[in-house]
Order: C-alpha cells, then sequence, then structure tokens
C-alpha cells in the first residue's frame, strides 16, 4: 500500500529525515517509535501533505501513485487521514458542518453518491458511539474549548466517518488519561480491517498495550535505526533508547 | 507621476451648483455654505480623513467623469435587493425623496417631508455640504407603543443618465416602548455614476428597541458617505449592522449617543473588500450617562488592492459611573497590496467603568487552513469556510430574519467569487 523510499525531508534549512525507508501493507500496524526529535512527527507531516516542509531527496508510492505530488485534500480523498498531535480550533465551524461538506468531497471521489443530511445523521450517531462522543460537542464549534481528551476522540470521530485506507496517528496518545487512551484505542481497533492500514506515530508503549502493532521502528536522527515486532516495544519500554544510540554509533 | 490637487476647482464646480439650484437666496443655506467654505474639502493631513482620499476621488468623479452611461432602472418599486422582504420603503431617487416610489404597508408609520432645521452643529465638511443642499428632510415617525410588523427600508435609488450629487437626510423619531427595524441601501445600475451623501438621526426613545443594517453593495463606482447618528433615552435596545461589500470610496460615520441609563447598544461592522474598494468606518459612542453598556465588534477581509480604515471611538462622560463599554477590530488581510489601518480611540473621564479595546490584524490561520484540506476539503473550500466563520460573527445576532438570510447569502457569495 504504502513505500517510502530513501526518504529526505528539510524544514527551513534544517534536515531532519535523512532516508527513511518503509513499506507498509493492507491490513499492518506499525509503530513508529523513537526519542524526542527524531523526526517522527515530520515524518507524518510529509506523508500528509504539510508544505512546511520540504522533501530533498526520495520517494513515497501510495497505492502505485506518487504522493509526494498530491496536494493534501487529494491525498485525504485517495484515502489518507492524519490524526493531528495538535487538532487546531476553528472558531465558528460546527464539526458537524464540516465533517458534512469534507465527507461528502471524499465520496464524490471515490464516485458514491453524496449524503443528505438524514443520512449523514444516521451515520454520524453510529460512529460518535464508536468513541462515547456526545452530539452536543459536534455541534460547537470544531475543537473550540474542548479537553485533550474531547480532541483526540474527535479526531478518531471523523477517521470513522472518513474511513481511510491509510491512517496515521500523530502521538495520538499524548494529553490522553486511561480512560481516554482506552475509548480511543478502542475506536481504532474497531476501524481496523484487512483493507486498511495504520501507522502510530508513539513516544511510549503504552499505547501499544490497547492497539497491538504488527511492526515497531526506532526512528533515530531521521533513519529508521531498528525494525522488529511488538517485543522490540517492551525492551525500549523496558531500557529506554540508550542502547539503540550506542548501536548506532557504534556502527 | 503626482496627482496634483486641485481643490479650489472641485469647490468651484460645487458651488456653481449651489448658484445654479438657486439655493444662495436661501440664506440659511448661504450661511452653512459660507461655513464649508471656510473649512474647505479634507486634504491628506486631515485627521478625521487620514487614511480616505475622498477629495481626490471626488475631483475624479465631479471634474472628468460627469457623463452617465448608466440607463435608467426599472420603476419596480419593490426594495429591489431583498427578495420576499415585505417591507415600508422610504424612497429617495437621486437624491430627492420621492413619494411615488415609497410605500407605506404600516399605518403605524407617518412620513412627513420637513425643512431642513438648522440644528446641526457638526462642522464636518461633508455633513455642512449635506445642510447646504438637501431639498428636505424626511420626518419618519412611529409613535409610543407601536410594533411595526415589516422593516423600514430607506432606498437610494439612482436612475439618472447625469452624474448625480445627492444629498438625501432624513430623521427617524422612534417612541417610547416601539419596536423597529430599519434598513437602508442603494439601488443602482452597475455603472451609475453619483455621489451619496447623507445625513440622517435616529431617535430612540425610552424602552424602544432598534435593529437598523445598512447594506452597502453597490456598484464599484458607488461613492457614499454616510453621516449617521443614533441618539438612545434610557432603557433604550439598540443594534446597528453596517455591512460594506463593494464600491470605490465608503465613508460611515456612526455615532451612538447614550443618553440615558440602561441603555443596551451592539455595533457590528463586516467590510469584505476587493478590487480598488476603499471602506473607512468611523464610529462614536459616546456615553453621557451611568449605568449603561455598548459593545462594538467590526470585522474586515481585505484582498486585491482594496482598503479598510477604521477608527472607533468610545467617550465615558464624567458623569458616566458604571458604564461598560468593549471594542474590537478584526482583520484578515489575504494580498500584499491590501492595507487596513486601524485606531481605537478610548477617552474616558469617569472613575468606575469597564471599558476595554483591541484590534487585530493578520493573515489566514495556515494551521487552520491545512487542517481543514488534510480532510478532503480543497484549498478554495477551506479558505472560505474560515472566512465565512469569521465574518458570521458580525451578523449572527440579527434578529429580522429575511435580512439576516439575505445577508448571510451575500457574504458566502462574495467569498466564494473574490476571494
Amino acid at each position: 500500500m504504502l513505500t517510502i523510499k530513501n526518504l529526505h525531508a528539510k524544514i527551513e534549512e534544517k534536515q531532519i529525515l535523512n532516508g527513511v525507508n518503509l513499506v507498509v501493507k493492507a491490513g499492518e500496524v506499525h509503530a513508529i517509535m523513537g526519542p524526542n526529535g527524531s523526526g517522527k512527527s515530520t515524518l507524518a507531516s510529509v506523508l500528509s501533505g504539510r508544505e512546511d516542509y520540504e522533501v530533498t531527496q526520495g520517494e513515497v508510492a501510495y497505492l502505485g501513485k506518487n504522493l509526494l505530488e498530491m496536494p493534501p485534500e487529494a491525498r485525504a480523498r485517495e484515502g489518507v487521514f492524519m490524526a493531528f498531535q495538535y487538532p487546531v480550533e476553528i472558531p465558528g465551524v460546527s464539526t458537524i458542518n464540516f465533517m458534512k461538506t469534507a465527507l461528502n468531497k471524499i465520496r464524490e471521489h471515490r464516485g458514491q453518491p453524496t449524503l443528505d443530511a438524514v443520512a449523514f445523521l444516521q451515520l454520524m450517531k453510529e460512529k460518535m458511539k464508536l468513541v462515547e462522543m456526545d452530539q452536543a460537542l459536534l455541534n460547537r464549534s470544531l475543537n473550540e474549548g474542548f479537553s485533550g481528551g474531547e480532541k483526540k476522540r474527535n479526531e478518531i470521530f471523523q477517521m470513522a466517518m472518513l474511513e481511510p485506507t491509510l491512517a496515521i496517528l500523530d502521538e495520538t496518545d499524548s494529553g490522553l488519561d486511561i480512560d481516554a487512551l482506552r475509548i480511543v484505542a478502542s475506536g481504532v481497533n474497531k476501524l481496523r480491517n484487512k483493507d486498511n492500514a495504520v501507522i502510530l506515530v508513539t513516544h511510549y508503549q503504552r499505547l501499544l498495550e490497547y492497539i497491538i502493532p504488527d511492526y515497531v521502528h526506532v526512528l533515530y536522527k531521521g533513519k529508521i535505526v531498528k525494525s522488529g515486532t511488538r517485543d522490540l516495544a517492551l525492551e525500549l519500554e523496558a531500557k529506554g533508547y540508550d542502547w539503540i544510540k550506542t548501536e548506532v554509533a557504534l556502527a | 507621476m503626482s496627482i496634483v490637487t486641485d481643490k479650489n476647482n472641485l469647490i468651484q464646480e460645487i458651488q456653481a451648483s449651489f448658484v445654479q439650484a438657486g439655493f444662495g437666496k436661501d440664506l440659511r443655506r448661504q450661511k452653512v455654505w459660507d461655513m464649508f467654505l471656510t473649512n474647505g474639502l479634507p486634504g491628506p493631513k486631515t485627521e478625521e480623513y487620514k487614511f480616505l482620499p475622498v477629495t481626490r476621488v471626488l475631483e475624479k468623479l465631479i471634474l472628468t467623469g460627469k457623463d452617465n452611461t448608466a440607463g435608467k432602472i426599472s420603476s419596480d418599486s419593490s426594495t429591489g435587493i431583498i427578495k420576499n422582504l415585505n417591507s415600508n420603503v422610504v424612497a429617495f431617487v437621486n437624491g430627492k425623496f420621492s413619494q411615488e416610489r415609497s410605500i407605506m404597508l404600516d399605518t403605524e408609520l407617518k412620513i412627513q417631508q420637513g425643512a431642513v432645521e438648522e440644528t446641526v452643529t457638526n462642522t464636518d465638511p461633508f455633513a455642512l455640504l449635506n445642510q447646504a443642499f438637501a431639498h428636505e428632510e424626511v420626518q419618519i415617525t412611529i409613535g409610543n407603543t407601536k410594533t411595526l410588523q415589516h422593516p423600514v427600508a430607506i432606498v437610494y435609488y439612482f436612475d439618472s443618465s447625469q452624474f448625480s450629487f445627492a444629498n438625501p437626510r432624513w430623521r427617524c423619531t422612534i417612541g417610547a416602548h416601539s419596536i423597529v427595524s430599519l434598513m437602508e441601501c442603494v439601488v443602482s445600475e452597475p455603472d451609475a455614476i453619483y455621489f451619496n451623501n447623507k445625513q440622517s438621526v435616529i431617535e430612540v426613545g425610552e424602552n424602544a428597541q432598534l435593529e437598523y443594517t445598512m447594506i452597502q453593495n453597490g456598484p464599484m463606482t458607488d461613492v457614499q458617505i454616510n453621516n449617521s447618528l443614533v441618539h438612545l433615552s434610557s432603557s433604550a435596545r439598540a443594534s446597528c449592522f453596517t455591512f460594506t461589500f463593494d464600491g470605490q470610496l465608503v465613508r460611515n460615520n456612526l455615532t451612538l449617543t447614550v443618553d440615558g441609563e440602561g441603555v443596551d447598544a451592539h455595533l457590528y461592522g463586516l467590510y469584505l473588500l476587493s478590487k480598488n474598494t476603499i471602506a473607512d468606518n468611523h464610529t462614536v459612542v459616546d456615553h453621557k450617562k451611568p449605568n449603561s453598556c455598548s459593545n462594538e465588534l467590526y470585522k474586515g477581509v481585505m484582498s486585491e488592492n482594496s482598503r479598510g480604515v477604521f477608527n472607533g471611538k468610545i467617550y465615558v462622560r464624567p458623569h458616566a459611573q458604571k458604564t461598560n463599554a468593549f471594542q474590537s477590530n478584526r482583520n484578515i488581510i489575504l494580498s500584499d497590496t491590501a492595507t487596513v489601518n486601524t485606531k481605537p480611540q478610548l477617552e474616558i473621564w469617569a472613575d468606575d467603568v469597564k471599558c476595554s479595546h483591541g484590534c487585530t490584524t493578520g493573515q489566514l490561520d495556515e494551521e487552520a487552513l491545512f487542517y481543514l484540506r488534510s480532510r478532503g476539503l480543497s484549498k478554495d473550500i477551506a479558505k472560505g469556510m474560515l472566512l465565512y466563520a469569521f465574518a458570521a460573527e458580525t451578523f449572527a445576532t440579527m434578529k429580522n430574519e429575511t435580512i439576516r438570510t439575505f445577508i448571510d447569502g451575500l457574504v458566502s457569495e462574495k467569498l466564494q467569487n473574490n476571494f
């Protein structure tokens, strides 16, 4: 589904990614871990099309297409979804209104008929349950005055609505208490199937207790320096990142 | 190339029309005219018109651009701009009151033509010009304890094939406990050439409620200066809305005098400017009595070569203790060549008051734009959605649903096409 080859990227002359290679297949969950400043969020941003980053080398193929050539909205319509680490507050735009426009744009692109207000509300009510979200929250301005947990649940709600092929969750666990983490994780788990894939960007092992990854990768100094299974995450939790840094230094 | 301002020629030209109309024989008019001559037209250094090249625009208009190619507008005497709005109409045609084009739906409403009184002590050059040139003062009266079923639309029609220098003038008196919705707009052909120099006074009685909406959506040739005074008695409630969408040069002087206790006044403004439009809002909220509150919110979006100006004065007089007065002006600039000049001006003599002001000028929030795009919205739709959300706050509280729906539609359309 997704093939990243030798990806280099920089922001304002600061080189951050230094040759990332990654292959993600349908049905898989990949966790990307790594110490602060290793380039995890940059990778997520580059994949979702944030314009502040400049790709200097390498390529990203998504379902056989060149992902890097697409503007953010085209990526979304092709099924790429990013759950933001810091969801933006947008006063005056209600989540419902915004989601209805977004969903119908994506459905149009997929050649599906657009949903009328009744069908949309029905779908929305169904998806709200996934993340135990209250409708009153969705009637309000997008993320405005939401707690950290509510913002993250809103991200997963939007993911449920848009049914992406590739979901990138950028530190979705940061700022969540245990209950919210459980709700968010169970939402993601219910959305997993054999046709879609998830990339989890995270600092901690904690989230991986709830969303079990197929692969775990360690990103360090803008490169994937180690890959493994879930056991690697447990080892990192126990030993920290220092042993990996040492390994890299020796290599 | 420098533009030579030849004010004298312009004043001579205006004087010629003053004489031609026979106004010089009228002592009252002559007195006002002399006062105008003493002060002259505002130049680039005149503080109150610092960012508004009004004299230059008038020169071009009056000295060189007199031929009007606009044809007659249809004599359909509906308000012409808002569908389904059943309203009373007070019509001015090329600046003169027209009984023929006016419509009275509510019997509680009385319209009379009266002579221009010599009461204005305002030395603003355009207020003086209006006083010297106005044909009449139209008196609109609503008695005590009346609730008008329909809004009152004051419509300025321009259908002359000649350049029109229009000086409409009206006064609206709203009795105690009455409820009135007033709106104001220009109806003309797209290329009509005129200068609408309006002067109006609204007196809101005790416990009365006023909703006052000015819609400036004229042709791109639109040049207008509005001196609008609103006088509020005890416990009166007023919401004033000023929308400027298009035109060449629009200046609004909106002055609210809080002359009673328990007054609740709201001022909202929205200017969505494109092309070379210049819009200048000068507001004054003058708190003369204690225990009242005023709240002001003006927002602007400037694109292309447009220019916005906001100047908000709040006076709290020594007796006006326990006043709450708030003001906010927010601007979004979408191009490198658009500008905005904003200036809050608070003068507070009382010591037990709550007053605040704030102004911001920025660009569209890139992070919000990216967020919306990352969900599949095109850049244009995302931009439109953000701008609409920004703008909508200025008319969300409007009570007249037909007018609000009309404004809502107009804002959406403008944001889609011009920004």
